[in-house]
């Protein structure tokens, strides 16, 4: 996909058109106007780079369809196991959770607890908010809700960490295949499709175009 | 590299942290987005003194997460404990050296340079340094991004422990060095977190002003 930037600069703050939007970046507290984004395209700071927004192809409906897919994953990913270890006879094997709970065995919670929230429930709680978000804008719902969701969605985002998680298992797979014989299971197969599909939807979630569509509270 | 832009705060104007909306000031008044309800200010509260704080603390825990084991593994009856280090050391011995570069990569090099990096930033916006500010900003960026890469060392524990329980044969136990390493990749990502890359840029617009 070619992302052209976008980005039209004004001389004065005073100036004004209908369709361009003042924007601050939210890195250097630059002013500027940037005018409607085509489809495929992202806006840049003029001043610093950062990423100002992105007018993601599809509208609503595709991170409304990739929502839906990734939460079918991630429901596959968490119930089936990731993968079986064969040590002479003896078998084991271990879900998501079932690897934050070997730290609240060994007698640390609170490493199990950075490890669930970071890989089950805060995920978890991205995915669900993302999709009820979607659906209220897309269908014209008229829910409670939605902009507290966005609100924590947004803070929430840096401490989802499946994909971090997915270099973990490959990781550990390389260094326990060495030692025994290791079997994957349908977990990790569902885990590796819902990291694309978290991405994809991630990435045609614009939570600044969002944000525009509710405007200001009545 | 400068920039001729007008800059919110100049203008009175403060960007919601959360949705990004412009709201007018007003002097005297603590308000709140009329969009997304979060608390309104011009730039991050405390900025500098929360970010030190944290990256302090984070850089003390560095010393007992490199140095304790972060796994025991006891296989029949002998039990070794492996720090982050000696893991990497592990790898490179065997031959095995992309996954030794992936934990080094990820465990000691990531948290290093970016606790160095945060100490360069916060030196430099201290000492109102006018130089390079698009490129402080990128290793902002940069800082941000990576730092949740780091827990991976933390995963590959937990699956670790999870599936090697085969009692006597071999068992893998977390050790205390886990503990002090997640506490150190939690430690930076909030105090990068609580970093506001705009005050690179503050100083530049009043150099502008005085000219």
């Amino acid at each position: 996909m070619i992302m052209d930037s976008i980005v039209l600069q004004s001389n004065s703050i005073m100036q004004n058109s209908t369709n361009q939007e003042l924007i601050a970046c939210h890195e250097c507290d630059a002013l500027q106007r940037v005018g409607r984004l085509p489809p495929g395209c992202v806006a840049h700071c003029i001043c610093c780079g950062g990423r100002l927004y992105s007018n993601p192809k599809g509208g609503l409906d595709t991170p409304l369809a990739l929502s839906i897919s990734t939460l079918i994953l991630f429901l596959v990913a968490n119930v089936y196991p990731l993968m079986t270890l064969n040590v002479a006879g003896q078998s084991k094997d271990t879900t998501l959770t079932g690897a934050a709970w070997a730290f609240y065995q060994a007698h640390m919670p609170e490493l199990a607890a950075v490890v669930w929230l970071t890989s089950v429930v805060t995920p978890a709680l991205i995915i669900c908010s993302n999709l009820y978000i979607l659906a209220c804008l897309r269908f014209r719902l008229r829910l409670p809700g939605v902009r507290t969701l966005l609100v924590w969605v947004t803070r929430l985002q840096p401490w989802g960490m499946m994909d971090v998680f997915m270099l973990g298992i490959l990781v550990s797979l390389v260094k326990l295949s060495g030692m025994a014989e290791v079997k994957l299971g349908a977990g990790l197969y569902a885990f590796i499709a819902l990291i694309f599909f978290f991405t994809a939807s991630a990435a045609r979630f614009e939570p600044h175009l969002l944000w525009q569509r509710l405007g200001a509270r009545k | 590299m400068n920039c001729r832009a007008y800059r919110a705060a100049e203008q009175g104007l403060m960007a919601c942290h959360v949705c990004g909306l412009l709201v007018q000031a007003r002097p005297g008044h603590h308000l709140h987005c009329p969009r997304c309800s979060s608390a309104l200010h011009f730039r991050k509260p405390n900025s500098l003194t929360r970010t030190w704080a944290l990256l302090l603390t984070a850089m003390l825990m560095y010393i007992p997460a490199m140095g304790l084991p972060v796994m025991q593994t006891s296989a029949f009856g002998s039990i070794q404990g492996d720090t982050i280090m000696s893991g990497v050391i592990y790898f490179l011995k065997g031959g095995d050296w992309p996954l030794a570069l992936v934990i080094f990569v990820a465990s000691v090099m990531v948290p290093i340079l970016k606790m160095l990096a945060l100490i360069y930033l916060l030196i430099s916006v201290q000492r109102q340094s006018r130089l390079r500010h698009r490129q402080r900003t990128v290793l902002y960026r940069i800082t941000e991004i990576m730092g949740r890469w780091s827990m991976v060392d933390v995963f590959v524990i937990a699956i670790m422990a999870a599936l090697v329980q085969m009692g006597n044969l071999a068992q893998i136990t977390p050790g205390l060095g886990a503990v002090a390493f997640a506490s150190v990749v939690i430690l930076t990502m909030f105090s990068a977190l609580s970093f506001d890359p705009r005050l690179i840029w503050d100083h530049q617009e009043q150099l502008e002003h005085h000219e």
